[in-house]
């Protein structure tokens, strides 16, 4: 008992300076977030009073709303799409051996490591090209595109874990295959569904580079672009109001990661190493 | 019917297949063909210019300068992730109390979009009112405000350090994926046999966790060189482009001076090192899934 107090107490101790540069910009952000405007600008540490108001006022004078209404339209919009040719796909890799499906692996893998920032003039080009510019559902197409690789590679590597015997059994049965999908394997296969979408969900959410280069009005912005818009070339920044909106667009989205990570541990074990 | 769609696994794969393929290859073959091609400032095309547009790019000073710099933000960040995350994997390998609680925190700036932790950090280093300055003086370790961001020398120490802050749950996360592949038997077998911990790591730990530091090490080197927020949210490269990388010097020729057929040029060829670094992480990757 006592040499597990001793590893605790080295334990933090070890982390413990990670841990404060960690916590530091979480603390910088709720402190000016909950600072009246006029002590925004002074360089100490706690405010004078706790200025709840500053999220209703951020809410008013930001475009907020727009943007979170942008925002959620295009996660959503975007990993349902990703999904619907994902799921397909990740099933077939995990079931059958065919000709090309080492192929078809591959090009998945490499496609996940291209960023979209080197073809970025060429998606450009064809967002305009699609008269899309300055609509949402041009972030909305690249991103899922964009996450095809990624929702599959995870997907495929769930559905591998769930055996096969249990629908073989169910056409044993006299279930027909599409039984069998529907009552055997898709109930198994949710929480890995689950899990993927609400990663995917969550990289349309943070995305900057196609956004900022996509959407050219405040109609349009998703949340990283307002809020970097309010920060971007302006001479007087309102920083307990950026910080204000930080907050809103970060916590939420914070909290649900930090509940899943140890399935992205487990995804990643499982489909980037093994 | 459903019997031959569902079994017919050509048909399953094609429509992601289909969108995965398209948003790759569709701009490439745009940015190939503007890349050999004059551009002028309203983006069209007015014929053949063979290898003018990369000549140009060659020629630019800041395209040096912005390679340079390229090279010391990966390695510095890739080498710093890699050399926080290991002992901070084995710690959270250990049984202690609180754990949970650690491993959420040190997950945490993963959670967090890049641009607002960006931004943040912006707010955090500002000279005037900035809280790590007031920290600092709080502490007594400076007398005087630090300009962080007003001049490279302070600013990309500083952005290299915010993307070594941001890069090591995803490295902590792979090493605990690895140390959790190894036989604990296997270090308690090494233990009586008289090895200390040092040693323990040496011959054990280490050799059996090369894969996941292979991987942590390639993906590590592209998802930092192609790292985009980070600079962008903070300085926009500059001052006086003195913290432009690759990628910001990439969107600024293209977006900010409208020399297309240029960043085009510069994006074929970032992107045949990507290509490069991405085929060394399919053969490892590929290598130990044939094991």
């Amino acid at each position: 008992m006592s040499r597990k107090m001793r590893r605790t107490l080295w334990s933090w101790l070890a982390l413990s300076p990670l841990i404060v540069l960690i916590l530091f910009p979480f603390a910088v952000m709720f402190i000016t977030a909950v600072k009246p405007a006029a002590e925004a600008l002074q360089s100490r540490w706690w405010p004078s009073e706790f200025r709840w108001s500053n999220f209703a006022v951020m809410w008013g004078n930001t475009n907020f709303g727009q943007a979170l209404f942008n925002s959620i339209y295009v996660a959503v919009a975007s990993t349902l799409l990703a999904m619907a040719v994902s799921v397909p796909a990740a099933y077939a890799i995990s079931r059958y051996r065919f000709r090309g499906r080492g192929a078809v692996q591959q090009f998945l893998l490499i496609s996940q490591m291209l960023s979209p920032i080197v073809l970025v003039i060429g998606l450009f080009r064809l967002v305009v090209w699609l008269d899309l510019l300055d609509s949402v559902q041009s972030v909305v197409f690249v991103y899922a595109a964009f996450s095809v690789a990624f929702t599959v590679w995870m997907l495929q590597s769930y559905f591998a874990t769930i055996p096969a015997d249990l629908e073989e059994a169910a056409w044993i049965e006299g279930a027909s295959p599409w039984q069998a999908l529907v009552t055997v394997f898709l109930p198994l296969a949710i929480p890995a569904m689950t899990v993927t979408a609400i990663f995917a969900f969550i990289n349309a959410w943070n995305e900057f580079v196609i956004a900022l280069t996509m959407l050219r009005s405040q109609d349009s912005y998703t949340l990283p672009i307002q809020i970097f818009s309010l920060v971007a070339g302006r001479y007087t920044i309102e920083w307990e109001l950026v910080m204000a909106a930080t907050l809103v667009a970060t916590v939420p989205v914070a909290i649900l990661f930090a509940w899943l990570q140890r399935y992205l541990i487990r995804g990643l074990a499982l489909g980037a190493v093994k | 019917m459903n019997r031959s769609l569902l079994t017919n696994p050509y048909l399953l794969i094609l429509p992601g297949l289909f969108l995965a393929g398209f948003i790759i290859i569709w701009p490439l073959v745009q940015i190939t063909e503007i890349a050999a091609s004059d551009v002028n400032r309203f983006g069209q095309l007015q014929g053949f210019a063979g290898l003018d547009n990369f000549r140009a790019v060659i020629a630019d000073p800041a395209f040096l300068g912005a390679s340079l710099r390229t090279l010391i933000w990966t390695v510095c960040i890739v080498a710093g992730t890699i050399l926080i995350s290991m002992p901070v994997a084995l710690i959270l390998n250990e049984d202690f109390h609180g754990r949970g609680l650690a491993r959420i925190i040190i997950m945490l700036p993963w959670a967090v979009s890049l641009t607002m932790t960006a931004i943040i950090w912006r707010w955090a280093l500002n000279g005037e009112s900035g809280m790590l300055n007031s920290a600092l003086r709080g502490f007594g370790i400076i007398d005087t405000n630090i300009q962080w961001l007003a001049q490279a020398s302070t600013a990309f120490p500083m952005q290299i350090m915010i993307g070594i802050l941001v890069s090591i749950p995803f490295c902590v996360t792979i090493f605990l994926g690895g140390l959790s592949s190894i036989p604990d038997d296997l270090n308690e077998a090494a233990r009586l046999e008289g090895a200390g911990p040092w040693q323990v790591f040496r011959e054990i730990t280490l050799p059996l966790m090369r894969p996941f530091l292979n991987i942590a090490v390639v993906m590590n080197t592209i998802y930092v060189f192609n790292s985009f927020p980070i600079i962008w949210a903070t300085t926009q490269g500059g001052p006086a482009n003195g913290t432009d990388i690759l990628v910001t010097h990439l969107y600024k020729i293209g977006f900010r001076f409208g020399k297309l057929g240029e960043a085009a040029a510069l994006s074929l060829m970032m992107f045949a090192g990507l290509l490069v670094l991405t085929l060394i992480y399919v053969r490892l990757a590929m290598r130990d899934t044939a094991k």
